[in-house]
């Protein structure tokens, strides 16, 4: 069982299959590092970009390249509608991390129910058939799927790094994710800048579901596993660290997979959430939601001692 | 009759739930969802201590109720010693986690549900008793809840949520506060658990995930935050108002989905149109934040 | 433990005849309702209503042509509807809803989960609950109101098995199966049919519920080398699984059960779906003219033949069982309550059934059936065989 070539098809396979959850990791961790949200509603924006390419491909009959603008499209409006009439709403209102986090949540529900109405609980694929012809590369099987996935992912991760590197907006939201009301006090138009960093989640979401859809079947309430997965990599990555969240997607992904060759594959699931549980406890230092960071690294401190002294 | 019981016996758990959470994330200011996940700690207990253990099922259902207060102990200490809104993820992680664990433990049922769950009271007193029982201990959920924040405990409670610096500023130690109410809330939903169980007699893991967190919050946000009787109303209008629908003979491919589109939206027009609830309490989601701005 | 004994035996006789006055009154208010309904509890929403809904659709079919053709001793003859989401809870107060609000005696369910969380409340109030479609082998001993007119998982898991060993000569074969309880019972049948049937199980791999990559158990079948795979998943993952599994170089026959026998497999994988081989506990369009016509019938109405057609044929055959043990009830006169619809259709104990044939209640409370296999075979289901027990 353990030689080299069952080996070399698990990470590769796993590597390319990963490429969506770096997608979904990746803009949860842009939406939480600059709009200071857990961005739940993400699966929102994730289905709309999945059912955005199905019909336009399996209903219209749009060639494949359609459908995956149709899927950037869908992604990218429902980023758009989530902060214009949602975030942006509660922004003005001063409403607390947790109304905002309910609302994500709810926002999220709500569009999978939608979804539903409109196209019932069947699984279903982006294109009528789901099966990608394989080459062999040293006897591991390579699908053609695999290879546009990976460079896709890589396409993405590099655009986003050029933007944010190069362009203005970008350095108006790595300036709006350092200090929000700072940035304001500079000049920055925030709301102009957060509703960008929603619409490149948007679109990257889109991206995503399109890679997704062409291998798996989905049904409305899929996309939120789907992102469950990102939520975990994000945490594991480091709050407020894209690359970081990214990499742990991949590592996830890998070590999800290849856990077969030492754990029973039924206990594969489990990994995830044991993985989260370590996260959690070894790197305590890990997370705060952001908005009240500030306020909290102060009034954490003291308590800590106190309970230091009474409890130990 | 069976029917009006039975939705008696929900709302009557769904009050205990509500107002349970209610003191965890209203009262306190503790942000976690994963309140599901104590009350299914209390159903799985109890279950199987009276099942397995054969003990008598109050004592089932009180051990259940523990077991939930010791969980959310060993779940909130550490997390809240970090700070207070990685409780949230903490949570949610170990809600999750301990579903995916509970469905492949195959001597409680595994991902397939625990069956046979001994009865109690219904087969020999009738259902009218277990009704009466779930709404007593309603009740006094309710009460307790309004007695607690009302007291001393409450005025350190509220003292805490809006300036947690000045707080322990005074000597006061904040984290055992959260802690000793994160565990209550627990262990009474815990409680409410072991009443499930014993009434329904069947458990899943999967029913005690996130849609039943949702759930919950729904009931704590429309009905009110941070009020005795916010939470009861949630529960009441959220637990028959579906009911009611499968009425209207809709048909039935749109009904499902227009059940939960209904109540997300429902949601989501409270939070925009009168985020304080059905009943308000004073100031609800913008005191803290904009008095934190203020300072900050 | 004790104290339930106690506080049994003291109040023991007071509730005993409480318990008849209720059930008295509550069988008198059914019989003065007079109603000749029926409940149909199914997922209409969530994860399996894809199946759950086409299965309405055709037990409502039925209905309709029994009224058609002056219902039952021309009394109407009415279905009432609810949504399962086959979620237990919902099943739960769903079937609630009908015992108390339509008063039905009799009520038709599906879905392991649901076939279990309800039958307490069956055997409780003396109505019957037919699971038809549920295949977990335990629902035979859910209790005295619990019957299944559909065979359960043993009978064509077994059927598979065996013949994947006797008929088609197979020594070595592979089990792959998902983590849920369907997934774990159904995969054990298999093996020890397998085994005892002269075969060698060589690898027997589980996957998640939420998988969305099957590389790794795949490889490690791979790795034993079988000459057969058996696939127990949901409809939602296994063209995926079948289609990975070809794609790693697997191209020995895959067999599996009920659940992926449709169209759209075939469409998902093309090639790719050839020897894939699927059971049906009812016959195909190929063995009986009246499937022919009902399937058919779906095309021209629905425009798609149904999905998991066996399990729609049982589903329209149902309510053909409920109105002949109605109509041997209300022609001798007989209220119509749970017990006398119960005892009635264990005195008439077989019946004959316009989609499925013959079906007879054994006294353990399961019923068997020939078994048909399917293949697709030049990118079309084709039959294959049928194994009689």
């Amino acid at each position: 069982m353990l030689n080299a070539t069952v080996i070399s098809q698990i990470l590769w396979t796993s590597l390319a299959t990963s490429s969506y959850f770096v997608l979904f990791a990746l803009a949860f961790a842009l939406v939480l590092k600059v709009n200071k949200v857990f961005n739940f509603a993400q699966a929102g924006m994730m289905t709309c970009g999945f059912y955005a390419a199905y019909v336009a491909v399996r209903v219209v009959g749009l060639p494949g390249p359609a459908g995956f603008i149709a899927a950037l499209a869908g992604g990218a409006a429902m980023a758009f509608v989530l902060e214009r009439f949602g975030f942006s709403v509660l922004r003005h209102r001063k409403a607390s991390p947790m109304f905002v986090f309910i609302f994500t949540l709810v926002a999220s529900q709500f569009i999978t129910y939608a979804m539903t109405m409109i196209f019932g609980t069947w699984p279903t694929t982006i294109f009528a058939s789901m099966f990608w012809p394989v080459t062999l590369v040293a006897d591991v099987a390579v699908s053609a799927w695999d290879i546009p996935a990976i460079l896709a992912t890589v396409a993405v991760l590099s655009g986003l790094w050029a933007f944010l590197r190069f362009t203005r907006y970008g350095q108006f939201m790595i300036a709006v994710a350092d200090n929000a009301d700072l940035a304001e006090l500079y000049g920055i138009r925030k709301d102009r800048v957060l509703m960008v960093s929603m619409l490149i989640a948007g679109l990257i979401c889109g991206v995503g579901m399109f890679l997704y859809g062409t291998r798996a079947q989905v049904q409305p309430a899929a996309a939120t596993e789907l992102m469950l997965f990102a939520v975990a990599a994000t945490i594991l990555g480091g709050i407020g660290n894209l690359w970081g969240a990214a990499l742990a997607a991949v590592v996830l992904g890998v070590v999800q997979n290849s856990s077969i060759l030492f754990i029973p594959s039924a206990w594969q699931g489990f990994l995830l959430y044991a993985f989260l549980f370590f996260a959690i406890v070894l790197f305590p230092s890990g997370f705060r939601l952001p908005e009240r960071s500030k306020a909290l690294k102060r009034t954490v401190a003291a308590p800590v001692i106190a309970a230091d002294g009474k409890g130990g | 009759m069976d029917y009006v019981y039975t939705i008696l016996i929900l709302i009557g758990l769904f009050v205990i739930l509500a107002s349970s959470f209610d003191l965890v994330i209203g009262h306190c200011g503790l942000i976690s969802i994963a309140h599901p996940i104590f009350y299914a700690i209390g159903a799985y207990v109890s279950a199987m201590l009276a099942k397995e253990g054969g003990m008598p099922i109050p004592l089932a259902m009180l051990a259940g109720g523990a077991a939930a207060f010791a969980a959310s102990v060993l779940v909130a200490l550490p997390s809240l010693r970090v700070s207070g809104d990685y409780l949230l993820i903490a949570s949610i992680g170990f809600q999750l986690g301990l579903i995916e664990f509970a469905k492949h433990i195959h001597s409680i049922g595994g991902a397939g549900g625990l069956t046979n769950i001994p009865p109690f009271l219904v087969n020999t007193y009738g259902r009218v008793s277990y009704v009466l029982l779930v709404l007593a201990i309603a009740l006094l959920t309710v009460l307790f809840v309004r007695w607690l924040t009302r007291g001393p405990y409450g005025r350190m409670m509220a003292a805490m949520r809006d300036d947690e610096l000045a707080f322990s500023m005074l000597g006061r130690n904040a984290i055992w506060v959260k802690v000793s109410i994160f565990a209550i809330g627990s262990g009474i939903a815990g409680i409410a658990g072991g009443l499930y169980a014993h009434y329904f007699r069947f458990l899943e893991p999967d029913q005690f995930g996130l849609l039943q967190s949702s759930a919950i919050l729904t009931m704590v946000v429309v009905g009110g935050m941070r009020t005795t009787l916010g939470p009861v109303i949630g529960a009441i209008v959220l637990q028959i108002l579906p009911q009611a629908i499968t009425f209207f003979g809709l048909p039935p491919s749109i009904l499902g989905p227009l059940q939960g589109l209904m109540f997300s939206g429902l949601v989501l027009v409270f939070m925009f149109a009168r985020p304080q609830g059905l009943l308000a309490a004073p100031d609800i989601w913008a005191g803290r934040d904009s008095k934190e701005r203020r300072d900050g | 433990m004790t104290n339930r004994t106690m506080t049994g035996l003291s109040i023991g006789r007071r509730t005993a005849l409480a318990l008849v006055l209720l059930s008295a009154t509550s069988g008198l208010a059914l019989a003065q309702q007079a109603s000749l309904k029926f409940g149909l509890a199914m997922p209409l929403t969530g994860g399996q209503a894809l199946y759950g809904n086409d299965q309405v659709k055709a037990a409502q079919w039925a209905v309709d042509e029994i009224n058609k053709a002056g219902g039952i001793n021309g009394k109407k003859f009415e279905m009432v509807v609810l949504d399962t989401q086959a979620d237990p809870q919902v099943g739960i107060q769903a079937v609630n809803r009908m015992i108390s609000v339509d008063k039905t005696p009799v009520f038709i369910t599906a879905w392991s989960g649901v076939v279990k969380a309800v039958a307490p409340i069956a055997n409780d109030n003396k109505i019957v609950e037919l699971s038809v479609g549920a295949n977990a082998p335990d629902i035979a001993k859910l209790g005295d109101y619990v019957y299944t007119t559909f065979p359960l998982a043993d009978v064509d898991i077994r059927a598979v098995a065996a013949y994947s060993a006797k008929e088609m000569g197979k020594k070595k074969a592979a089990v792959l199966f998902i983590n849920n309880e369907t997934g774990i019972g159904s995969a054990e049948v298999y093996r020890d049919t397998f085994t005892k049937s002269g075969g060698q199980v060589v690898a027997y791999e589980a996957y998640d519920q939420k998988a969305t990559d099957f590389t790794g158990p795949l490889l490690k079948i791979r790795a034993s080398n079988p000459e057969i795979i058996h696939l127990q998943g949901l409809v939602s993952e296994s063209p995926q699984v079948i289609a990975q599994a070809r794609q790693l170089g697997i191209t020995v026959p895959i067999t599996s059960y009920s659940g992926i026998y449709n169209p759209k497999l075939i469409e998902q994988l093309g090639a790719a779906a050839e020897g894939v081989i699927a059971t049906s506990l009812a016959p195909g369009v190929e063995d009986s003219p009246a499937v022919k016509t009902y399937v058919e019938r779906w095309v021209k109405e629905v425009g798609r033949p149904p999905n998991g057609l066996p399990y729609t044929q049982y589903l329209y055959d149902s309510p053909y069982l409920v109105a002949a043990v109605f109509a041997s009830l209300d022609k001798k006169g007989t209220p119509i309550t749970g017990e006398n619809f119960r005892k009635e259709m264990l005195t008439i104990k077989t019946f004959d059934l316009p989609l499925t044939g013959k079906v007879t209640f054994a006294d353990d409370h399961t019923v068997n059936k020939p078994v048909y296999l399917v293949e697709v075979k030049g990118g079309k289901w084709t039959g294959k065989a049928v194994v009689n027990k």
